[in-house]
């Protein structure tokens, strides 16, 4: 987990290059220059840039760095030549003209020496043609710096924004198309977003807003946001403005049209966790998905056994697994195996695949916590109720794996962010009823782990390290669980 | 013989008159194109298709036959769906999945019948067979408005589950997918 930020206010980031729409935050001041809130880890290559006769100017060895090239001087005619594969861009002393490549650039100033150095205006970050393979580079003149661009793009500043009940980030973002919800509940709102971040978060937060805290961790391709918001918010919209490349994401205290609603949540309090039931997908005559080879079958029972060995060593629980070979079973089984168990917690692994090769990451299915089960144990409501209840309540099969909605929301919220922080995103939720959960009588999901038919989720999914990484995931999502949220 | 060239010459100057002014073209008006009564009409129906990336169903207008009896109308349906996106996209159903019968009753429940390759024919991971299932069902509802819950079953039996992710045992509201 990265630095949380606290001061108030938010910088204005301006990247020339990059993120010229990416509005300044209203009535906040600027941070100083070499201010450090880009959270270690999560930050980009950059460089500092200074002042020499009021002109922002980048050192010349530090333009060296960001490009990622070697160097010569020729001190008879004060030229410098940077070299980065078959590219070459020669800079002279107080000479405004510089060549890249093939093509003359006149700057507005002259390239400067001073204290030994030469110093290039900021204006040729700007100019470098991107066709022609150079890193693309950007200038955030109110944190004075120049960074590379990452291929997937920049994340900006967030920007905070109160109005009456509804709470607004506006988010700089390059492509703002790939941004998307991964986790829905109040006290771990969490936004993913294509890129890296480039930007700060804010210092502080507005006192009458609905978000009370931002952090940002990595993500597979982009930045992880986790919101922390206040209780009182009853429903989010999130809109993926491509064409200004921004991401507003707005909370409301009230219900709005438009507004998603946030879901039911349990209690902040740690849970009970004594037996867990791991299910490895499939098996026997239903392979599951098979791709180049492999069998989702087999690759579900390794993984079991290793988030079983994992979830052992690290909580204490028993784990009982719902297979330990390669044979049928039907589903009404599985449940009953939970169910006789006690389990506290199901898991039900599997491996994905589809049809086209670009869908990759994590998804986790679990009982749609919006519906409330037509029948249910009504003393486990809680209070004087108990003593209501009859000896025998009967529950509907199909509705047993509903009654532990809420809790199974919560489970696949924690699971996909370790996933998301492992790498192995980008991690959704999806709330609809999975057949490994039915008759389940049991908090679980439903986790498909990443896709057999994504090449490098494949990669991942194949190799030993990949499988110890996921499973070591799985299990820290669990123990997140159990401590409540 | 020049005489015999001369009345050879006059007789075809005369036979080329007779045709001209007594073989007339026939008179009245251009014979027009009857309209083709067996012809088929079209009409644009919206097909929904899993996007590339396997998040969400991605929308298509497609001119497709139209056709009044229900099961016609959701054969195409469910054909146009197996033949796959022309726009981007990915194909939901098996190849050789199609209708063999639909039965919609007053409830608006629509029981559909598909054959055998769409379950034998069916190879991806739950999240291929969720947008799979939506993609069936929001399509059809979405171009046979009288549906409100769709019931699958294949070659002539329940089907409880595709691919194995998903309960199939009881009917589906389009409204839940997607």
């Amino acid at each position: 987990m990265s630095r949380r930020s606290r001061a108030a206010g938010a910088a204005a980031l301006v990247l020339a290059a990059a993120l010229a729409a990416a509005a300044a935050p209203g009535g906040a001041g600027a941070p100083g220059a070499g201010s450090a809130r880009v959270p270690a880890g999560l930050g980009v290559a950059w460089a500092p840039v200074t002042r020499v006769e009021g002109v922002p100017m980048l050192g010349a060895n530090d333009l060296t760095r960001l490009l990622g090239a070697s160097r010569t001087w020729r001190s008879d005619v004060r030229r410098m030549v940077l070299r980065s594969g078959g590219r070459h861009l020669t800079l002279t002393a107080d000479n405004p003209f510089v060549i890249v490549d093939d093509r003359t650039l006149r700057l507005a100033h002259p390239v400067r020496s001073s204290q030994g150095e030469l110093h290039v205006p900021v204006e040729l970050v700007e100019r470098l043609p991107r066709e022609a393979g150079w890193p693309l580079l950007a200038y955030d003149a109110a944190a004075r710096r120049v960074r590379v661009a990452p291929r997937e793009g920049f994340v900006g500043t967030p920007r905070v924004a109160v109005s009456g009940a509804r709470t607004t980030l506006e988010i700089p973002c390059e492509r703002a198309e790939g941004a998307g919800v991964v986790g829905r509940s109040r006290a771990r709102f969490r936004l993913r977003l294509p890129g890296a971040l480039a930007g700060e978060l804010p210092d502080s937060l507005p006192e009458d807003g609905l978000v009370r805290d931002v952090f940002a961790t990595r993500s597979a391709g982009g930045v992880l946001l986790e919101l922390a918001l206040d209780p009182a918010t009853t429903g989010f919209r999130l809109v993926a403005d491509a064409a200004r490349r921004r991401v507003l994401v707005s909370f409301t205290a009230i219900p709005e049209p438009g507004f998603e609603a946030f879901a039911a949540e349990g209690a902040a309090e740690p849970r009970p966790l004594r037996t867990i039931v791991v299910d490895p997908g499939h098996g026997g005559s239903d392979a599951g998905v098979q791709a180049e080879g492999v069998l989702e079958k087999s690759l579900a029972l390794g993984l079991a056994e290793l988030v079983a060995d994992e979830l052992q060593r690290r909580s204490g629980a028993r784990v009982t697994l719902t297979r330990r070979d390669d044979r049928d079973l039907a589903q009404e089984t599985r449940a009953e195996l939970a169910n006789r168990a006690r389990a506290d917690l199901v898991l039900s692994l599997h491996v994905g695949g589809y049809p086209g090769s670009r869908a990759r990451g994590a998804l986790a299915w679990c009982a749609p916590a919006t519906r409330t089960p037509v029948a249910g144990a009504a003393g486990r409501a809680g209070g004087g109720r108990e003593a209501l209840a009859p000896l025998v309540a009967l529950l509907p099969w199909r509705e047993a794996a509903l009654e532990r909605a809420v809790e199974s929301r919560a489970l696949a919220e924690h699971v996909t962010a370790a996933l998301e922080r492992a790498g192995f995103g980008p991690a959704g939720v999806r709330e609809r009823l999975p057949l490994a959960l039915v008759g389940v009588h049991s908090p679980g999901i439903l986790l498909e782990c990443g896709s057999l038919t994504h090449a490098e989720d494949r990669a991942r999914l194949l190799s030993q390290a990949g499988q110890r990484d996921l499973a070591r995931a799985i299990a820290e999502g669990v123990l997140a669980w159990r401590q409540g949220g | 013989m020049r005489r015999l060239l001369l009345i050879a010459a006059v007789l075809v100057a005369v036979a080329i008159l007779a045709q001209r002014f007594i073989v007339e073209p026939p008179s009245g008006p251009a014979p027009v194109s009857l309209p083709d009564t067996a012809e088929v009409g079209l009409r644009p129906v919206t097909l929904l298709f899993p996007n590339g990336a396997g998040d969400r169903l991605t929308s298509e207008v497609r001119e497709l036959p139209e056709e009044t009896e229900l099961h016609a109308r959701v054969a195409v349906l469910v054909a146009a769906l197996e033949e796959g996106p022309r726009q981007g996209g990915v194909r939901p159903l098996p190849a050789g999945t199609a209708l063999l019968h639909a039965y919609h009753d007053e409830t608006g429940l629509l029981t559909l019948d598909l054959s055998l390759p769409f379950r034998q024919g069916f190879r991806g991971g739950a999240r291929a067979e969720e947008l799979a299932l939506g993609s069936l069902v929001r399509t059809i509802a979405a171009n046979v408005p009288e549906v409100r819950r769709i019931r699958l079953a294949c070659g002539g039996r329940p089907l409880a589950t595709l691919a194995g992710h998903f309960p199939l045992d009881q009917p589906l509201d389009p409204e839940d997918w997607f």
